[in-house]
């Protein structure tokens, strides 16, 4: 399970100031539960998932963060993925001239050695990429084409949903993963998502708004104003949300 | 009048094999070129070559077959670098080309050599021809290449130069182009203590058509200067140029390219683009790419941008758990692949493609 505790950050600027952004966020959730972040607009939630995963560009000023007991925070990007961290980008990155099989293979196995696990098998691999990408409705001829290049907004959330049904993380962190979708693509990517749930697996739902949370069904509701998580409840604290907006959590942190 | 410059051992050694006349003159008057000359500002060769042996050797040829006649030179070229391969490389080795012919050259240096091979591919035929350049610790070697490419004639040229950290190199090609003929030319390129790959083409007759692409990776105290000069004679002729290069710190990436149009090449449709990608802070990559147009219904651009590695797409691929050092081989790879992947040869393309992967995990 993740377990974050106290976690306070700031953003480095190019100037050498710098801003804090996390001011003591404390959540956990249990392996098998999605719990689902809500907030207003830069309150922090998506920084939070940046420093989850290991970008550059942030301080860490206190509390920490585990999965499954290992701190994540002293980590490389990569043992992070490794330990099963899997981010899904709100806006996935276009790699021109990696095609999007090899670059899912070469990540798997890279994440296999780290582990000490034997590579996978390209017939292996092949039989499960056809399966994954079946749910999601993505074409062979999409599977071949580089990394989200020419992709429609739509395309490239499912081909993160893709991945992650691929890598089969232990966290996995949905990052604004309904921005941009229309309601078409938001069901496909939402039945994506909820074929990843496991009891092995903790799901970070991080939202602005309540319509992903429809498909996705939280166990648990976070709501996350200036850098603090200000209450947590059940899913009916969603639909709360959606009718009184964030004023009174906004406020309460002024 | 300027004073003579003065001449380094190394240039002296030159001047005394060459027999008296116009190229001897210039030399003592000249030099080698240096930075001072427009042309060479960025490649020293009179500097860097002045702290080089001046022993003389030569330039080292395996060929895949004989050439087909031994001959003096018909034509004078007019640059000093190639009268100089002329001059001391001996006698030409001339190679015609049979149709589906395949002719390796591979090249290598040894002390301070000359050479000069001349290549004909007669009307019609389809032929490629494969060059490779290497060198011994502390050799020069200077070559000319000369290639004519007739009438309707087709014909896939590939250079790869090899990582040369203690050696220097020039190689000087002359392409001319008959009506319809048609050249596919790809360089691969890892740079030398100081290396330069001077082309001149002239599109001579009507319908020619040059793709012309290259890639090249310099690690540190690696240098390579492609120069490149397309003359558009006759009209309705086609250029396509395709430069992307990588330099990491302490390496050097020059390009110089430049296409003219003659007021006679009217439809000439040419295009140049040069991409660098600087790997780490103190890499340096020079261009300067010219159009000079004197036909007024012709299609021309060029287009020449540097960056660095994209941080996004970086941290993106070690989010799905790749290391640092292989995402960025992945990305610098996919980046230089493009120009190599414009051949249409499969066997030579897919050849090239695992040299430059070899040669980027070897960086």
């Amino acid at each position: 399970m993740l377990e974050i505790k106290d976690l306070a950050a700031r953003v480095e600027t190019e100037e050498g100031d710098g801003r804090q952004i996390l001011k003591g966020v404390t959540l956990t959730a249990p392996k098998g539960e999605v719990h689902a972040v809500m907030g207003p607009n830069g309150c922090g939630k998506s920084t939070l998932s940046y420093i989850l995963s290991g970008r550059d560009g942030y301080e860490i000023t206190g509390g920490g963060a585990t999965l499954v007991g290992a701190d994540l925070l002293d980590m490389d990007p990569e043992e992070r993925a490794a330990n099963g961290v899997f981010l899904s980008f709100q806006y996935p990155v276009e790699i021109p001239g990696v095609p999007t099989l090899t670059f899912v293979k070469e990540a798997l196995n890279a994440q296999r050695r780290a582990r000490g696990e034997d590579e996978v098998t390209a017939p292996v691999f092949m039989k499960q990429a056809r399966e994954a990408a079946a749910k999601l409705g993505i074409s062979n001829e999409m599977l071949k084409r580089p990394v989200n290049v020419g992709f429609s907004g739509g395309e490239k959330k499912r081909m993160e949903i893709f991945q992650a049904l691929m890598l089969e993380p232990k966290l996995l962190i949905l990052d604004e993963t309904d921005s941009g979708l229309d309601i078409d693509a938001l069901k496909v990517v939402a039945e994506g998502v909820n074929a990843l749930r496991s009891p092995e697996r903790s799901m970070l739902v991080i939202t602005h708004y309540q319509r992903l949370l429809d498909y996705l069904k939280p166990d648990v509701v976070h709501v996350m104003a200036d850098g603090k998580i200000q209450a947590t409840g059940g899913p009916e604290l969603a639909h709360e949300l959606e009718r009184e907006g964030y004023d009174k959590y906004v406020g309460a942190a002024a | 009048m300027t004073a003579p410059v003065r001449l380094s051992d190394f240039e002296n050694a030159i001047a005394d094999a060459l027999p008296e006349g116009a190229l001897l003159d210039e030399l003592m008057a000249k030099g080698l070129p240096h930075r001072r000359v427009e042309a060479w500002k960025w490649t020293d060769l009179k500097t860097v070559l002045s702290r080089f042996p001046a022993e003389a050797g030569e330039v080292i040829l395996h060929a895949s077959r004989e050439p087909d006649a031994v001959a003096k030179l018909e034509r004078e070229p007019s640059m000093i670098m190639p009268r100089l391969a002329a001059a001391l490389g001996g006698d030409c080795a001339v190679y015609e080309l049979a149709d589906g012919e395949t002719l390796n050259l591979d090249f290598i240096g040894s002390a301070t050599g000359h050479r000069i091979v001349s290549v004909t591919v007669p009307a019609g035929v389809e032929a490629v021809l494969h060059e490779s350049y290497q060198g011994g610790k502390g050799s020069f070697a200077n070559i000319a290449v000369n290639i004519t490419v007739a009438e309707g004639a087709k014909l896939t040229r590939v250079i790869e130069q090899n990582a040369m950290p203690n050696s220097a190199l020039v190689v000087t090609s002359g392409l001319s182009l008959g009506p319809e003929a048609s050249v596919e030319q790809t360089t691969l390129g890892f740079g030398a203590k100081l290396a330069r790959l001077e082309t001149h083409v002239l599109h001579s007759g009507e319908g020619a058509k040059l793709s012309m692409n290259g890639a090249y990776v310099l690690g540190e105290g690696l240098h390579l200067d492609q120069t490149s000069n397309v003359r558009h004679a006759g009209p309705n002729g086609e250029t396509d140029e395709l430069f992307k290069g990588a330099v990491a710190k302490g390496g050097r990436g020059v390009f110089q390219g430049k296409i003219h149009v003659e007021r006679a090449a009217q439809k000439t449709d040419a295009q140049m683009q040069h991409r660098g990608l600087l790997m780490d802070a103190g890499a340096e990559i020079d261009a300067k790419p010219e159009l000079e147009i004197y036909a007024d219904d012709v299609i021309c651009a060029h287009g020449n941008a540097f960056g660095a590695i994209d941080e996004d797409a970086l941290f993106y691929m070690r989010q799905r758990g790749l290391d640092e050092a292989s995402a960025r081989a992945m990305l610098t790879c996919s980046f230089l692949a493009e120009p190599i992947e414009k051949m249409n040869h499969e066997g030579l393309r897919e050849a090239l493609l695992e040299r430059l992967t070899d040669r980027l995990e070897t960086l």
